[in-house]
């Protein structure tokens, strides 16, 4: 039998925490205050390969205004008390709503849930961090805007600020989430607040449709860092378009992503493709609804057998890519002759649509979902796969290029297959590059197989770096590692603006490897 | 596989005209029930027999416990503050729940249970039950458990693991949880 003992912000004396939380209380009233075991456990629940023991928050702070959060970092001062924020707390392959580091008090944002505008007309809109992507759906059908969203899988409880500034993607043409950012309210380390772009102007109509502002463009600061905490973010909407086609095209053969991706890359430039384009193997297509025993016990990597049966019962390719035309109906029909031609032209590809697609197996309805801007939690299934609660996102950035994602895969499948890990993972195709989302599924309740998903997580980082792949975002575990593999330079340059923004290092200390 | 409505009835979870008193009252005295629930409703959730064994603990101890089908944590949102919920679910279920319970409920206890051994997680002191079989199933010694850390005040974390007696889902893992809302 075991017991915690009470957990404490490192360096920070009893005495001086015991103050600072009734500092806290008095600005955000005793229910925002949270210090007991049992309402703290939601924000111990991890998925990546830690020991549990470090990554123990030792309170939870729940602000419901600007100004709160402007009073909570003034006591976090005053008493060195390091805080991690979080949003909605969804972000589940990336470290969920756990600290970076045991003893951090958790600032969790989810109460400013405030939608403060939304704009049919320049289809924009302005949140509160705590707003979640079924909260802004409801919101806008209950209004009857012809807006869409752009959800990542998880969707309905994640939110669209959290999303952005961790720089997720989502699968409409509105996918690179923080290319549609504009705007920000944020409170400084010191408890100031600075308003980006256009916001500086008082009364400024202009702050949700121009990002840049004058003088150098800043917004890009606090997205994955710990330079200021956002509360207040500005979103470009997706006008609703007249037509919708979504459609799938099945690969069969493992070789046949370099052909995908050499076919799909100049119909995404030229935007014939608008959408981001997912390539969805065979085990992540199937991993949402499919149990991995009903096809093989062992404990190493599925084999091909194994594959080769799943795709036959489920129905679905080795290569499974889902994207949408959107238009006017004469558009898409001028566009899906475009489409057609080009994956046709081998001979290769199974090109459906419509009712023929809804009729196959694997993940077309979500999908269809997804790329429209609708909600679903279809993506959780995965968690079922191989069970035992791990699940880590590996996610390095490529070229769309045939050559690079061959390159990725046949890398990834080695390090994985090493490990005894399976190969799911999707391609997520932008304008020029791709990210490649491999989703490594482990057992954290097995102590040896919780040590190897850390050794192969490792491995691939260190293994992609080194030829030339970098990850666009990982989990806390890991974050000093990939920071590591972006050089000295950058890093020199994170840590002086830490030290002049936050010389205390009280905001997320650790996150994306930066501290003072 | 899915509850029969023969289960439901032995457990006095399914509600409304449909379930005769005189049925539920004599399976009722068959089980060790308590005559009456004294401490309220408890949703439960879960779709196998897990969930009725765990259902038979909790109204052994007292508790009124709602059937409500496969976890839907989405759904807990609706419930009304200070509502406990427990049951068994699968790893994507639990994720969710934890995930949406933050800043918004208590985790009482969680307990992994698969072949060979009981992994139990309390928030409300230490477990005392042995979920031993000889009184029953495991599942209703884990139902009167939690009837009994529904009700208790303190709070410490606690972890326990205990032996799982063979049994003829032995291989199986499954994820249980007590939380309140």
């Amino acid at each position: 039998m075991s017991t915690t003992p009470r957990i404490l912000p490192k360096g920070v004396s009893e005495a001086d925490f015991d103050a600072a939380l009734a500092r806290f209380r008095e600005i955000l009233g005793a229910d925002g205050v949270l210090t007991e075991s049992d309402q703290l456990a939601p924000y111990t629940k991890i998925m990546m390969a830690g020991d549990d023991a470090d990554y123990i928050p030792s309170a939870a702070l729940l602000p419901t205004t600007t100004e709160q959060v402007q009073g909570i970092v003034r006591t976090c001062n005053e008493y060195k008390v390091p805080i991690w924020t979080i949003s909605t707390g969804k972000n589940l392959g990336y470290g969920s709503a756990a600290p970076g580091e045991t003893g951090q008090v958790m600032l969790d944002m989810h109460r400013m849930n405030r939608i403060l505008d939304v704009d049919p007309d320049v289809c924009t809109a302005l949140l509160e961090p705590g707003v979640t992507y079924q909260q802004l759906y409801d919101h806008i059908q209950e209004k009857g805007y012809k807006l869409w969203l752009d959800p990542p899988a998880p969707s309905a409880i994640a939110g669209p600020v959290g999303n952005t500034l961790d720089r997720g993607v989502g699968y409409t043409p509105y996918g690179e989430h923080f290319m549609f950012q504009c705007g920000m309210e944020v409170v400084l380390a010191n408890g100031e607040v600075v308003r980006t772009g256009m916001g500086g102007i008082e009364n400024s109509s202009s702050w949700q449709v121009f990002k840049w502002g004058y003088g150098p463009y800043i917004d890009g600061l606090f997205t994955q860092s710990n330079y200021g905490i956002v509360t207040k973010m500005g979103l470009w909407l997706m006008p609703e378009p007249p037509a919708y086609r979504p459609f799938i095209i099945q690969y069969q053969d493992p070789e046949d992503i370099e052909e995908i991706v050499d076919v799909l890359r100049p119909l995404r430039i030229a935007q014939i493709i608008p959408n981001a384009v997912v390539i969805v193997h065979t085990l992540w297509d199937a991993g949402t609804h499919v149990v991995r025993k009903d096809y093989y016990d062992g404990s190493d990597s599925i084999p091909r057998e194994a594959i080769e049966r799943i795709k036959a019962d489920e129905g679905i390719g080795e290569w499974n890519v889902y994207a949408a035309l959107y238009g006017t109906p004469e558009q898409i029909e001028v566009n899906w002759k475009i489409v057609e031609q080009a994956f046709g032209a081998s001979g290769k590809a199974k090109i459906m649509y419509g009712e023929e697609a809804e009729q196959r197996g694997g993940g077309f309805e979500y999908r269809s979902a997804l790329m429209k801007g609708d909600m679903n939690l279809q993506e959780f299934g995965l968690y079922n796969w191989r069970g035992g609660g791990g699940s880590m996102w590996f996610a390095p950035v490529s070229q769309a290029k045939g050559s690079e994602t061959k390159d990725q895969t046949e890398l990834a499948q080695q390090i994985l297959g090493k490990y005894g890990f399976d190969y799911v993972a999707e391609y997520i195709v932008g304008w020029r590059d791709m990210h490649h989302v491999i989703d490594l599924l482990y057992n954290r309740q097995d102590p040896e197989e919780t040590q190897r998903a850390h050794d192969c997580f490792a491995e691939l980082i260190d293994e992609f770096a080194k030829r030339g792949y970098g990850l666009y975002r990982t989990n806390t575990e890991f974050m000093e590692q990939v920071a590591g593999t972006f050089g000295e330079p950058l890093r020199e340059v994170h840590k002086t603006l830490k030290n002049a923004l936050d010389p205390n290092g009280i905001l997320s200390p650790g996150k994306s490897g930066i501290r003072q | 596989m899915k509850l029969t409505r023969r289960q439901l009835l032995q457990n006095g979870l399914l509600l409304g005209a449909s379930a005769p008193l005189s049925l539920g009252a004599a399976w009722a005295a068959d089980s060790g029930l308590a005559p009456s629930p004294v401490h309220g409703p408890i949703r439960l959730y879960g779709v196998d027999r897990s969930a009725t064994e765990l259902g038979l603990g909790l109204r052994q101890q007292g508790w009124e416990p709602r059937y409500e089908g496969r976890l839907d944590p989405l759904a807990l949102n609706m419930l009304p503050a200070g509502s406990l919920a427990t049951g068994f679910t699968d790893e994507a279920g639990l994720v969710l729940l934890t995930s949406l319970l933050a800043g918004r409920g208590r985790v009482l206890a969680l307990g992994l249970h698969e072949a060979g051994r009981h992994r139990l997680l309390s928030h409300r002191g230490p477990m005392v039950e042995p979920l031993a079989v000889s009184a029953g199933s495991w599942q209703a010694a884990l139902g009167r458990e939690y009837a009994r850390l529904a009700q208790v005040e303190g709070v410490g974390r606690h972890v326990r693991e205990v032996e799982r007696t063979p049994d003829a889902a032995t291989s199986a893992t499954e994820l249980s949880f007590l939380v309140r809302l």
